[in-house]
């Protein structure tokens, strides 16, 4: 083959998603999907419900095959492969254990129809216990563990012929919210050590931040961003990802020139480098949490403000900020020691900056 | 692979993927499924769809076999001699209906509502019916209230035989089949309903308009239907007490076996299913309402003791259970009496079947055989095709199909099966008509006759599994009849024993759809119950009903006994 530039293993993507669009009658349940995925990498894909992510999942999997595209994994094409002739272990919500095995022959159960002999799969199997700390737990039935202990085991039995790619989906969303905190680690942590490559489905982006290598954010069949945990935080790619994950103040307002807005009166400085013409409608985002009341004199974006009713919050106070001579509301967060150090109560007056590194700008949707 | 660039990989792809439709390749395992459950589709073809074709076909037949048109349903509706039969099907109906369903909803009302004593005696004592042929009240009616009868003057001159006897038998035959249904409606009933009448102060009275009926309504209406079609298919209540007065399922034994005229009984057959195929479709959207009625926040009621309406559900419900005890024990004194009603002496002269007429003994032991064969052969594939039906992945079209054909029995009465069987089997050209006038013929059309109970049965029980478990298996690489055989199959223990109950208790009781396929060496015990009655042997008649009453019933503990045995060894996974 006549090619340029010989890439090495590492650096092609393990999954490669080319084109897949998945229709179910007249409704388009995934639109032109491309995504790749590197060996090892642990993707979250985030959306509300319906927007296509457990449908991708089931596409991966060949539980629910595309209607048209491709599907390639670790260079082979895997697109119309039926499900058990691909490379993968799965978790479900639901756990799926075989509630009438004991918990070692559930977690062997994949090891024996592999051929292997009595000992090994009885080696592999303490192994895999031991790796989930489940080691005391073998002889007892699903119904005799927890919900997390639940979840350990079905992911000890995804992992038991060592598959080439881990599935995840919605792996915590039945466990109370403690135990799911926990075992978010704790897969995590399984999953760097054994390098697996992991896709999980998730609607929760708390689990999707904290977990995640790279995130797809997904709406209504396409994917809305691709990013490190960080960079959909921090700068969502469209209205959308910025109000699905945390929350954000929406400014609307009209740009003054390239580098200012007036937001119903309230002009803001803008630190995008925006090509759009003076006059445009946009969309500010701002997080509340970078809403600065400390040290403001001298920075751009400083407003007179009303502190409005203060929501206690445990960790920090929820308040409204009305800026001076404006029409303009702000939610902001501020911390429990900038509230005791300035004094800030309901009604009184205050200085605000809306720091313009902070501010995420969106031409408005016509 | 590894000297490819990304870049031609992805054109490479994206040119390939964009437009083509992807086929998944079906696995070992998908291609083996569909080819069971296509067999298992022909299967239902040829033991349920053909035979009732024939009926159909038969119906507008000439005696030479030749199409003439509705000739014979003109014919038929000329003759106001057999027209007369469906005003009185409709009439009886419609009474035994309407007491079944009050008396069914006042002891449902009394078990699940109610504080008071005995609700698990009287339970129990409801089931009786369902474990003798519909014949056994019938007989047990005769000696109650016959000629002969001993509580003859109860009716002031009125005759048990005819509109009055095959009602009451009707009623108390029919009665558990009501009342599974009137349980189920009002066990599932919201606290907070009746929390929320009494703290909007309504009375008892009201709150039982305003909240109880209408939370049962479906159970009333599906009751309703499901009784109204036992009774006007039935043919063993008629048959025994009707005496002159004509019913449609008696006319069409007497057409076929009196007068062997096959059109004519092809014609009233083809009546028959009208009433049947309603229900059928009622009872479809009423439990698609009800399942859809309970919310799974609901909080379940728990009734309270209140000494008044305790009292009053207990005499009721009293009452209701003495006249069960007391049909089957008349049935029982009767069979015993030396000779009735001269010499009451107890013997066991009327149990002396081999010196009779009906088959004798060997009937007994061939209802038996043909039961237990039933249940075996039934079970197994009842389960494999809901097994296939729920699992198979794609392939919609063909499961569609399947689950059509396997809910069709319902709607299809045992008498006009049976006779469907004669036609579809009899006929020459068809190469299984061998079996004809075997025991295999009983076997084949008795697991047709029971099927989509027994199948529904088994897809609720699979439902109850989680979905994945297949997938996870897949994933795994494990083949799926291994999973079959290592988890589905032990999981659902309870409910294909249950299945394989019912199919047992059904082939030994049922009368309807066998009457016309049995021969002389193939003879049943219930067939015999009806022979030895028609001859005037009506002793030795309910001594036969009996015996299949005690049959079932031992078989009934002997799998309670076994199953607590066997579910206790298999089933410790349930335990927490």
């Amino acid at each position: 083959m006549n090619a340029p530039v010989t890439i090495t293993q590492a650096e092609k993507p393990y999954l490669v998603i080319r084109s897949v669009t998945k229709r179910f009658g007249s409704f388009t349940a995934l639109q032109d999907i491309d995504l790749d995925i590197h060996k090892g990498e642990f993707i979250s894909f985030l959306g509300p419900s319906g927007c296509g992510k457990t449908t991708l999942l089931r596409a991966i999997s060949g539980l629910d095959v595309q209607t048209t595209g491709s599907i390639h994994q670790d260079g082979r094409d895997i697109s119309n492969l039926p499900v058990n002739e691909r490379d993968f272990g799965i978790v479900f919500q639901s756990y799926a254990l075989f509630p009438n095995l004991k918990i070692k022959d559930n977690v062997g159960y994949g090891l024996v129809s592999a051929g292997k002999s009595r000992k090994e799969i009885a080696e592999r199997v303490s192994e895999l216990l031991g790796m989930v700390g489940l080691a005391d737990q073998a002889d007892k039935y699903p119904a005799q563990l927890s919900g997390g202990q639940q979840q350990r085991i079905s992911l000890a039995r995804a992992l038991a012929l060592s598959p080439g790619l881990l599935l995840l989906d919605e792996p915590l969303s039945a466990l109370d919210a403690r135990v799911r905190a926990r075992l978010r680690g704790e897969i995590r942590d399984l999953q760097r050590r054994l390098g697996i490559t992991t896709v999980m489905v998730t609607h929760d982006q708390e689990e999707a931040l904290t977990m995640s290598d790279r995130i797809v954010v997904m709406s209504k069949g396409r994917i809305e961003q691709i990013g490190t945990p960080d960079e959909v935080y921090g700068k969502p790619a469209s209205p959308f990802v910025a109000d699905f994950v945390g929350r954000m103040n929406f400014i609307e307002g009209k740009l003054v020139d390239a580098a200012s807005a007036d937001c119903r009166g309230a002009v803001l400085k803008l630190d995008s480098a925006l090509t759009y013409a003076p006059g445009t409608p946009v969309t500010i985002c701002l997080r509340p949490e970078d809403v600065v009341v400390r040290d403001t004199s001298g920075a751009a974006n400083a407003f007179d403000v009303d502190v409005g009713v203060m929501e206690f919050m445990g960790n920090h106070f929820s308040t409204t900020l009305h800026v001076l001579g404006s029409n303009l509301n702000i939610s902001a967060d501020l911390s429990m020691n900038d509230v005791r150090d300035l004094g800030i109560k309901p009604g009184v007056r205050a200085k605000a900056v809306l720091p313009a590194e902070r501010l995420r700008v969106f031409a408005t949707a016509a | 692979m590894t000297s490819v660039t990304s870049n031609q990989l992805d054109a490479a792809a994206a040119e390939a993927a964009r437009g083509r439709p992807v086929r998944q390749r079906m696995s070992r395992d998908d291609l083996l499924m569909r080819i069971m459950l296509v067999l298992l589709t022909l299967w239902l073809v040829g033991t349920v769809l053909l035979p009732l074709g024939a009926l159909l076909r038969k119906s507008v037949e000439g005696p030479a076999g030749e199409f003439v048109g509705l000739a014979n349903f003109v014919q038929y509706f000329s003759n106001p001699a057999l027209t007369a039969s469906i005003a009185n099907s409709i009439w009886i109906a419609s009474i035994s209906t309407v007491i079944c369903v009050l008396l069914s909803f006042a002891f449902a009302y009394g078990l699940t509502r109610t504080c008071m004593p005995g609700r698990s005696v009287f339970k129990l004592v409801s089931q009786i019916p369902l474990l003798a042929p519909s014949l056994l009240p019938a007989i047990s009616l005769v000696y109650l209230f016959g000629n002969q009868g001993i509580a003859k003057d109860v009716l002031l001159g009125a005759s048990i035989y005819g509109p009055i006897g095959i009602v009451i038998g009707e009623v108390f035959w029919t009665f558990p089949h009501a009342l599974i249904i009137m349980t189920t409606a009002l066990a599932t009933a919201d606290a907070r309903l009746y929390e929320a009448a009494a703290a909007l102060k309504a009375s008892n009275w009201r709150t039982f308009w305003t909240v109880t009926v209408p939370g049962a309504r479906y159970g009333l209406i599906s009751a309703t239907f499901v009784v109204f079609t036992l009774v006007i298919t039935d043919f063993g209540v008629p048959k025994v007490i009707g005496g002159q007065y004509n019913v449609l399922a008696t006319d069409i034994y007497k057409q076929v076996i009196g007068q062997q005229n096959f059109r004519m009984g092809a014609v009233v057959g083809l009546l028959l299913l009208l009433p049947a195929v309603l229900s059928f479709a009622v009872d479809q959207y009423v439990q698609r309402r009800q399942s859809a009625a309970l919310s799974a926040r609901a909080v379940p009621y728990e009734p309270k003791p209140d000494r008044a309406i305790d009292t009053f559900a207990f005499i009721a419900c009293g009452l209701i259970a003495a006249a069960v005890l007391i049909v089957i024990g008349m049935a029982f004194f009767a069979s015993l009496a030396t000779l009735w009603p001269y010499n009451l002496t107890p013997s066991l002269k009327n149990y002396d079947f081999d010196n009779m007429d009906g088959g004798g003994w060997q009937s007994f032991y061939n209802s038996l055989k043909m039961a237990g064969m039933t249940a075996v052969v039934g079970t197994a594939l009842v389960f494999m095709g809901a097994y296939l039906v729920e699992k198979t992945k794609g392939f919609h079209t063909g499961r569609f199909i399947f689950q059509l054909l396997a809910l069709l029995p319902l709607a299809v009465p045992g008498i006009v099966l049976g006779l469907g069987y004669i036609f579809f089997f009899n006929a020459p050209s068809n190469p299984a008509s061998f079996i004809y006038g075997t025991m295999a013929i009983l076997v084949l059309c008795t697991v047709a006759h029971f099927y989509s109970v027994a199948h529904l049965t088994a897809v609720t029980a699979l439902k109850q599994l989680d979905q994945e478990i297949e997938t996870v298996s897949a994933s795994l690489r494990v083949p799926f009849f291994r999973t079959f055989l290592l988890v589905t199959l032990p999981v659902c223990l309870p409910a294909v024993l249950d299945i394989a109950m019912y199919l047992f208790v059904n082939a030994l009781t049922t009368v309807s759809a066998v009457v016309f396929l049995y021969a002389p060496e193939t003879t049943l015990a219930s067939i015999a119950v009806l022979n030895m009655d028609d001859a005037g042997d009506v002793a030795p008649a309910a001594a036969m009903a009996m015996t299949i009453f005690f049959a079932a019933t031992l078989v009934r503990v002997l799998y309670i006994l076994l199953t607590r045995s066997v579910l206790g060894r298999t089933q410790a996974w349930r335990r927490r």
